[in-house]
């Protein structure tokens, strides 16, 4: 007897999640970014401070291109279609409600605030901690439990450089890969996203044939 | 829902929730991970499939907005990475913050040797590879 969740309750969970972010936020959440984004904190910042002015001198730009229009709209002699400065006609042109097919298109909002990936990492640890807390599971332990003992090993020392291998593999994969089973899992395969449903058939693919071969052959 | 206070809460909530459902449903504990991956179990399994299920009919009706992502050359190497780390080490990158808010110490090792493996990344990837990767979460 686990206690554990039965599936369809795990799966509600997950999916709700998945949708709420995406809902409030317009975003998808992947914890390797996150993890990518905190660890390189200094170079992130440094993008978010450029981001931050680029955003200004465009609210600068739309501001004064509504000036020059309001401007010419209220002159008698004013052009019907005033020539808006170099830069922002753009901006005046596609005033419209984007069309169904634009909302479905590929542009991408601006990342989420560095802060807020750290707060979703720290976030993590404290959701975990209550549910370990509240269902009576939270053990301190100095191993990884039974199941780590029985299949792989009970060498405390072979135990922590398969564990930093491991992490090293996980970190350096997920990466590579551009996500993990939350980004490329949940979020991209829930968008259909050719690169998230390959990404996620091979990690899980070789992740099956790893833990047999660690569970019947050695 | 724009502004840096509401993506703050945002994040903190979908943390929590992220947390607190992941270690309720057992991907913390090395034993079901294993139990799942050699189909000993598929309660953990369908948890997931059933996720994505429920997601993408959700997303469709919805119509959430797609994310640009395009096979790159890294997508297969890195992901055969992932899953040969996740089956040694049972965690992807938020499982080893669970395991260690759950008790297990040594999932600390687990954190240190991500972190390693990211920044690895970053610099082999700017060297070496100069792939543009792209990200799954934004």
């Amino acid at each position: 007897m686990s206690g554990y969740w039965p599936w369809w309750a795990g799966a509600a969970g997950l999916a709700l999640i998945t949708i709420n972010y995406a809902l409030t936020t317009d975003r998808s959440f992947g914890v390797s970014s996150a993890w990518d984004r905190v660890l390189h904190w200094r170079r992130e910042r440094r993008l978010e401070r450029m981001d931050e002015e680029f955003t200004d001198e465009r609210a600068l730009a739309d501001a004064l291109a509504a000036a020059t229009a309001e401007h010419f709209a209220s002159s008698p002699a004013a052009p019907t279609a005033p020539a808006a400065p170099q830069g922002m006609s753009q901006r005046l042109e596609t005033d419209a409600e984007p069309t169904a097919s634009e909302n479905l298109s590929v542009t991408s909002p601006r990342p989420a605030p560095l802060v807020t990936q750290a707060a979703l990492l720290v976030s993590i640890f404290f959701g975990g901690l209550i549910a370990a807390v509240t269902s009576g599971r939270f053990d301190l332990r100095f191993d990884m439990g039974p199941g780590f003992q029985d299949v792989v090993t009970a060498n405390p020392t072979i135990m922590t450089v398969l564990l930093f291998v491991g992490g090293v593999l996980v970190g350096f994969g997920t990466r590579l890969a551009g996500g993990c089973s939350s980004g490329h899992g949940l979020n991209g395969c829930g968008r259909l996203r050719p690169v998230s449903l390959v990404a996620t058939a091979v990690f899980f693919g070789t992740a099956v044939a790893v833990s047999f071969l660690l569970w019947k052959v050695i | 829902m724009r502004t840096r206070g509401a993506m703050l809460l945002a994040n903190v909530i979908t943390g929590l929730t992220l947390g607190y459902t992941v270690s309720n449903i057992g991907f913390g504990d090395y034993t079901e991970l294993n139990r799942m991956f050699t189909f000993q179990d598929l309660r953990m399994l369908l948890s997931f499939a059933g996720a994505v299920v429920i997601i993408v009919c959700a997303f469709a009706l919805l119509r959430v907005r797609r994310t640009p992502g395009r096979i790159h050359a890294g997508v297969i190497p890195g992901a055969v990475l992932f899953g040969t780390g996740w089956a040694i080490s049972g965690g992807c990158p938020a499982i080893p913050i669970v395991q260690v808010a759950s008790g297990y110490l040594p999932a600390l090792v687990t954190i240190v040797g991500v972190i390693v493996g990211i920044r690895l990344c970053r610099w082999a990837n700017a060297r070496y590879f100069h792939l543009d990767r792209g990200s799954c979460g934004l």
